[in-house]
């Protein structure tokens, strides 16, 4: 085998292939990495924000969107006591009538855009365990409680969004009273609403959706009471399901993700080929006088594709630091939340395999065109 | 007994739908420690020959023993291994790589083999001595002269003390002390090292610098001298 350092060296020879290399690689890399963390979180969010201990109550033909459901506001109470094994505290049943409505927010500086609205009681946080009260208390009339990422989904700076702030919904004011967490889940994106305020703002008489907790209760007793209380016109769903349908929806999007990164990286690719094409093309005489010393094609092949590596390892090595100081920790806002950029072992994982997979395998196109002429043929070329 | 022992050589292959010949029929024998040149004009098989016998292309019919090893049947792979152990090869421009000092470059046959450090130092310090160029150990190929280049070339097809040495066209671009210096440690190869060379030039003072010379055209021999 050529010693290590033969590659290395390689790598100097001509600096401005060296910066195109890497710098084609880092992008590939950076890419991927930026589509599998985007495809993680949404995924991570989606299946952490549905429990498996909660049941959903909608409408009747409305499975697929809360927003459009309408559920009676008897329903509520009738769950609560029809439906034995629920979750609760203090003798309230952790059942939770919600209204869920998408409306424009404008907040204290004038600021507009499409907010995700909950209209809630305070037994909601009875069923929705992960949310935390970071600070203030819970919204009574005239008053919302904003999730910790609300800010981004509304395009604002996080003090826009804090304690005693106000915000306008249609012509009304209302005081921030509350800021809370919900680790990793849909919720954090959300402004929760005192009940009332909302079916008054936005003219409903009834619920988009229960939610309850089950304790010994099971799925089934929930679908149970939608089929005796027929009147009712329920269907009842468990909440991760809900949310795992939610992500076949966000599917093409995910497609989208991985066309657009696959159609950059193709282009980064062919000129990262051409590159290494022309690196190696300049070197056929060298390759084949090595040839004639008596080192073999593979050991030949070997050491270019070391010397490829080191490029595209360098290359990703500045891919994972870029996404560590800019991607990391990124929140980003889709439709029905927040989620967050993490560079997980899976994201890490495939900057590395896409980094090694370029070094490899983009290096044997190349590399055969420089080794397969004739030894007499490739000697004579200049 | 030959060193080189070569039999109704022919080499042939197809250039678009003509198939073209650069030897035909040729025999051939070479002594241990002779030094050969070869000599006929563009096109007469004279390099074809000289990669035939390095072990860099195979013949289409005939045979071919060096130091009694039949090398037309070989595959790739098995002349690569057999060229790292029996033969040197000095190119016309050197080829050494540009990357490398002169001592990588010498050293480069001796990785192929399990040698240590040690003794892979000894090897190239004897070689590099016997080219003359100790001094310039260290320096790469831009920072040496055409003769330098040339004996540092001279020096890498040597290192691994293989039995036969061929040399295209060695004085080729090299002014004329350069060449005549090339030219005596070549001789001094064969007086004293007992190395075969088999020299493509086109310059008939190089050619008197080998034992024999043979002439070639359109692939036959057509006439041989001996040197006294």
């Amino acid at each position: 085998m050529l010693p290590f350092t033969y590659a290395l060296r390689n790598l100097f020879r001509d600096p401005s292939r060296l910066a195109q290399t890497v710098g084609g690689s880092a992008l590939v890399v950076l890419l991927l990495m930026v589509a599998v963390a985007l495809n993680e979180g949404m995924d991570s969010v989606l299946s952490a924000s549905g429990s498996s201990k909660n049941v959903i109550l909608v409408g009747k033909g409305s499975e697929e969107s809360i927003e459009r459901s309408e559920v009676h506001l008897d329903a509520e109470s009738a769950a609560a006591t029809s439906i034995r094994g629920l979750d609760g505290r203090l003798g309230t049943s952790a059942v939770s009538g919600e209204i869920y409505y998408q409306a424009p927010l404008e907040t204290g500086s004038g600021h507009k855009d499409q907010a995700l609205l909950r209209g809630v009681l305070e037994k909601a946080l009875l069923v929705h365990t992960k949310v935390r009260l970071l600070e203030g208390h819970f919204p009574g009339p005239g008053e919302v409680m904003v999730g910790y990422l609300a800010h981004r989904k509304l395009g604002v700076d996080a003090d826009e969004l804090s304690l005693g702030m106000p915000v306008k919904f249609g012509d009304s004011q209302f005081i921030i009273s509350g800021v809370f967490a919900a680790p990793g889940t849909v919720l954090e994106s959300e402004v929760w609403f005192d009940r009332n305020d909302l079916a008054t703002l936005t003219q409903r008489d009834t619920l988009s959706a229960i939610t309850l907790r089950l304790d010994s209760a099971e799925l089934d007793d929930v679908q149970v009471f939608s089929l005796q209380r027929n009147d009712l016109e329920l269907a009842a769903m468990g909440e991760d399901i809900y949310y795992s349908k939610l992500g076949v929806f966000y599917q093409p999007i995910k497609i989208m993700i991985w066309v657009t990164a696959a159609l950059v990286s193709a282009g980064a690719l062919f000129g990262g080929l051409n590159t290494l094409y022309a690196a190696f093309a300049a070197r056929i005489q060298e390759m084949a006088t090595l040839q004639s010393i008596g080192y073999t094609r593979f050991a030949l092949l070997a050491s270019l594709i070391q010397e490829s590596l080191l490029a595209t390892l360098t290359g990703t090595l500045i891919a994972c630091l870029l996404a560590y100081f800019l991607l990391d920790g990124r929140t980003v806002p889709f439709s029905i939340g927040t989620f967050t950029l993490t560079l997980s072992p899976l994201v890490i994982l495939t900057g590395i395999v896409t980094g090694v997979l370029l070094g490899t395998f983009g290096t044997l196109p190349p590399a055969f065109r420089c080794l397969l002429p004739s030894l007499p043929k490739a000697l004579r070329s200049s | 007994m030959s060193f080189i022992s070569i039999r109704s050589v022919t080499k042939s292959f197809n250039k678009g739908k003509t198939t073209i010949t650069p030897l035909e029929d040729l025999s051939l024998d070479v002594a241990k420690g002779e030094f050969l040149a070869l000599m006929g004009p563009s096109g007469s098989g004279k390099t074809t020959l000289l990669n035939l016998v390095a072990g860099i292309d195979s013949p289409t019919h005939g045979e071919l023993n060096i130091d009694s090893r039949n090398i037309a049947g070989l595959s790739r792979a098995e002349l690569t291994r057999w060229r790292a152990k029996h033969v040197g090869y000095i190119f016309q421009l050197y080829h050494l790589v540009p990357i490398l000092s002169a001592y990588e470059n010498v050293e480069l046959p001796l990785l192929l083999g399990k040698l240590s450090k040690a003794d892979r130092k000894s090897k190239i310090m004897a070689a590099l001595d016997l080219v003359g160029l100790t001094d310039r150990a260290h320096h790469r190929p831009s920072e040496l002269s055409g003769g330098q280049e040339q004996r540092v070339a001279i020096a890498r097809a040597i290192v691994h003390d293989p039995g036969l040495l061929v040399a295209d066209e060695p004085t080729g671009d090299l002014d004329r002390e350069s060449a005549d210096s090339i030219l005596a440690l070549l001789s001094q190869l064969t007086r004293e090292h007992n190395k075969t060379i088999v020299m493509v030039t086109h310059d008939p003072k190089a050619a008197a610098s080998a034992h024999r010379t043979l002439h070639l055209e359109k692939g036959q021999l057509i006439e041989q001298n001996l040197q006294s």
